[in-house]
């Protein structure tokens, strides 16, 4: 067990009574619990409100580009396979702008976690729809109510057989630090979407609407993650009742271990094979 | 009497245009000829017309030329689109199950499968081929042994997949050796003619030379992912051609901001947009030194012979660690796709420079300090408790996102006095021909060849001339390329593209007016013949 004071970053801009307060205090402990140092860890954020996470958390971060946070988390674990990667997102900023990312991350399988802060707006820009803004929700660019569904993302990952499939809230603290715990110690790519109440920009899917519809689906009869066709069902259920909890597990090879040069472990300690005349001979 | 012949093989895509060439150039080569071969063909699989050129002669060849000595003829188009390129003494070896109508005072030798190979059907294409081989090297009198091991080794118990493999080994090792030797250790990307052949080239080769090889799901992908790896401490590269490039303009200057070494190949090919994808052009000069948003700091090189593409890639390397940057290595599909012969001792050793910190921590350490030549101690993650924090966003030396006008201003110019020190190691000017020459041509990248046999072909019409080739071009070393310029009566600049991009940039960083512009667009590539008759008036 790790203090959470060892995780402090900057103080954060947030606005106050953000959703995204809970997800940092429960990270910083599941981090605490898991006695991961700062020094093991890297998060990878994109652009977004959800993308300043690392820089209010001490460990290595990368914050690039909107919609990029998993090619950049796939380029690490593929040059250093022992350091722990969490990738940052937000629904916009995953579901919309870096949607192939997320198609190809299903399929590659590497042992990564990626976090979706889920607030169904996209709040740094002030309101519009995102991906997961229900059908019929009047916003800022869609005055008239969104014309078309929301993304079922998690029923993507587990059409696509995601090796790692949760959902977390900000109205469950305790239950989302434990979720955290499990995504980050699973080997594979794990998708962990956490509902997270916008108090800016979203005036529907408020901590009330969140608290009233959320529910612990490992305390429900016939919880089985391990079942595709049920966890297909689960993952699909929206709306009246929203389930949180582990609801896909499918262990399988990660794509580190495809890559032979890998195997002798990070690749910045490794002499490079550079022999010239072998390169001549080869080549010529 | 000296020899220069030229052989245009011809064919339909799938027909063994390829499986001829290689065999054909190999023997040649290994007869004491230098020879130089490059590719034509079209956006498709099988059919479409493809030729390959190859030039033979008993002193160094720098380019392809013009007229055809020799025509290999698979099939009747060949004939067709090529007879009039036929020299005075001309002849054609044709295979006479394709080949039906052929100009009639022109000498021909006619090749059929079951005069050559009886009984073996179903390797008819195979021994077409074959028969060509021999009777080119019957004709130039090259004994036919080291041919037939060459056949052997081609096609002896060997599956297609591998015949494609040695043909590309063969005709694009530059880069990738350079790169290998250079000490690659992550490469990824995207496919997209011309530049897929490097990346295939390297994935061949990945498990011998412990390189990770990724197929990203896009360009965008691509080089967020190299930044990654990069990031991490290996040394990365991607690349693309210019379509793949646009996509790719957001993440390089993310390799800037965040100072991740990178190196990016750029195969051009002739836009704008989809263009003509398997033909060749210098056209994304203005493009990659201009791309992205701000003042976003990169280098860009574009070699002009197989030593300098294997020596500049090795170099790119070490710049993009050195000093923190991007670095964009320019090439094109006629360089890519040309064969030269080469001597040993062209690809001499290089060293491997990586600049990264991997002592004991400091404990106060900062990703992005302040310091008078603007390279900070790079760190990667995994050395011990230092964090090592990057930012797209303007940030303070610690990594952290800042709106401190103060210290954007700051950090802005570290990130720029970098290529104050770049631009002192840059230089890559070579010349050809008479020093004191009043007409000088300026060229860069692949031009290089075709305006060195110009001017040396000026030089024997006893009007003297002279090569100024740039290799080096951003940040653009203006220095040494005014006082290579400096004496020159009559300055022409030859470029692969419509406007003149060289010739602005020239302009711009040296206030230089060149006397006249010789400039081709149409996809094919430069010959001596070309430049010479665009030349005309001026000499």
């Amino acid at each position: 067990m790790l203090p959470i004071e060892l995780y402090e970053g900057l103080e954060s801009a947030w606005c106050p009574g953000c959703g995204n307060f809970a997800l940092l205090k429960a990270f910083k402990q599941a981090l605490g619990e898991l006695e991961i140092r700062p020094q093991d860890l890297l998060v990878v954020s994109g652009i977004g409100q959800s993308s300043k996470f690392p820089h209010y958390l001490k460990c290595h971060t990368f914050n690039g580009i909107h919609g990029r946070t998993l090619p950049v988390g796939t380029g690490v674990r593929l040059a250093n396979p022992e350091l722990k990667v969490v990738c940052v997102a937000g629904d916009g900023d995953c579901y919309g702008e870096g949607g192939n990312h997320l198609l190809a991350a299903l399929r590659r399988n590497v042992d990564l976690t990626l976090v979706v802060h889920n607030n169904q707006i996209y709040a740094l820009t002030k309101g519009q729809a995102s991906p997961t803004t229900d059908q019929g929700q009047k916003t800022t660019l869609q005055p008239q109510g969104v014309p078309y569904p929301p993304l079922a993302a998690l029923a993507l990952a587990v059409s696509q057989n995601c090796s790692w499939v949760g959902r977390g809230s900000a109205t469950d603290p305790g239950h989302l630090q434990d979720l955290y715990k499990q995504a980050i110690t699973h080997r594979g790519f794990a998708l962990l979407e956490v509902l997270q109440p916008c108090v800016s920009f979203n005036r529907v899917n408020t901590y009330q609407w969140y608290r009233e519809r959320a529910y612990r689906v490992e305390e429900s009869p016939g919880y089985d993650p391990e079942n595709e066709l049920w966890a297909y069902q689960k993952a699909k259920e929206w709306g009246e009742s929203i389930p949180i909890g582990v609801i896909y597990r499918h262990p399988r090879p990660i794509l580190e271990e495809a890559h032979p040069a890998l195997a002798a472990g990070p690749l910045v300690r490794q002499q490079p094979k550079r022999d010239l005349n072998q390169l001549l001979a080869d080549f010529f | 009497m000296p020899v220069d012949l030229n052989l245009l093989i011809g064919g339909a895509a799938g027909q063994g245009v390829h499986a001829i060439t290689l065999p054909l150039a190999k023997a040649l080569m290994r007869q004491g000829y230098w020879v130089l071969g490059v590719q034509d063909y079209q956006s498709r699989i099988r059919g479409g017309h493809l030729f390959n050129k190859v030039r033979l002669a008993d002193r160094r060849l720098f380019s392809s030329r013009e007229g055809v000595d020799l025509l290999i003829a698979l099939n009747q188009e060949t004939v067709t689109l090529h007879q009039q390129e036929l020299s005075p003494q001309g002849l054609i070896i044709y295979d006479a199950a394709e080949v039906k109508e052929l100009p009639g005072d022109v000498p021909s030798l006619a090749l059929s499968p079951e005069n050559l190979l009886p009984g073996a059907a179903e390797k008819a294409e195979i021994a077409v081929n074959a028969g060509a081989c021999g009777a080119v090297l019957g004709l130039l009198r090259v004994p036919l042994a080291p041919m037939l091991a060459l056949l052997q080794e081609t096609f002896g118990g060997k599956g297609a997949e591998v015949v494609e493999w040695n043909v590309q080994a063969a005709t694009k090792g530059y880069e990738q050796a350079g790169a290998l030797a250079g000490g690659l250790q992550f490469i990824c990307g995207y496919p997209m003619t011309p530049w897929t052949s490097l990346l295939n080239a390297i994935a061949l080769r990945a498990e011998r030379y412990n390189v990770v090889v990724e197929q990203a799901e896009d360009e965008i992908a691509a080089i967020n992912m190299a930044i990654g790896a990069s990031y991490a401490g290996a040394r990365a590269l991607t690349g693309t051609s210019g379509g793949g490039f646009c996509l790719m303009t957001e993440a390089l200057g993310l390799a800037a901001v965040t100072e991740t070494p990178l190196v990016i190949v750029v195969s051009m090919r002739p836009g704008p947009s989809t263009g003509l994808p398997t033909r060749t052009e210098q056209g994304d000069l203005s493009f990659v030194l201009y791309a992205s948003q701000g003042d976003s700091p990169r280098a860009v090189l574009a070699p002009g012979t197989p030593a300098q593409g294997f020596a500049l890639t090795a170099k790119a390397l070490n710049w993009a660690d050195r000093y923190q940057l991007p670095v964009i290595i320019l090439t094109d599909q006629y360089f890519g796709d040309t064969q030269f012969t080469h001597t040993p001792g062209e690809f001499p050793e290089v060293q491997v420079d990586r600049a990264l910190t991997t002592g004991p921590s400091s404990g106060t350490y900062e990703r992005y300090a302040y310091s008078a030549d603007g390279v900070s101690p790079r760190r990667v993650p995994g050395f011990g408790p230092d964090l090592v924090v990057a930012d797209s966003d303007e940030h303070t030396p610690d990594g952290h996102l800042t709106e401190d006008l103060a210290v954007r201003v700051k950090m802005h110019d570290k990130r720029l006095r970098k290529l104050k020190g770049l631009v002192q190691e840059m230089g890559g000017i070579t010349t050809a021909g008479d020093r004191d020459a009043a007409l000088t041509l300026i060229c860069w990248g692949s031009s290089l060849g075709p305006v060195q046999e110009a001017v040396a072909r000026l030089e024997g019409e006893k009007t003297p001339a002279r090569m100024v080739h740039l290799s080096e071009l951003w940040p653009f070393p203006a220095g040494p390329v005014a006082a290579a310029l400096k004496g020159s009566k009559k300055l022409v600049m030859i470029e692969m593209n419509a406007s003149g991009q060289l010739n602005h940039l020239l302009r711009q960083e040296t206030g230089i007016k060149v006397d006249h512009l010789v400039l081709k667009y149409d996809g094919a590539p430069f010959t001596p013949e070309y430049i010479l008759r665009g030349l005309s008036g001026m000499v």
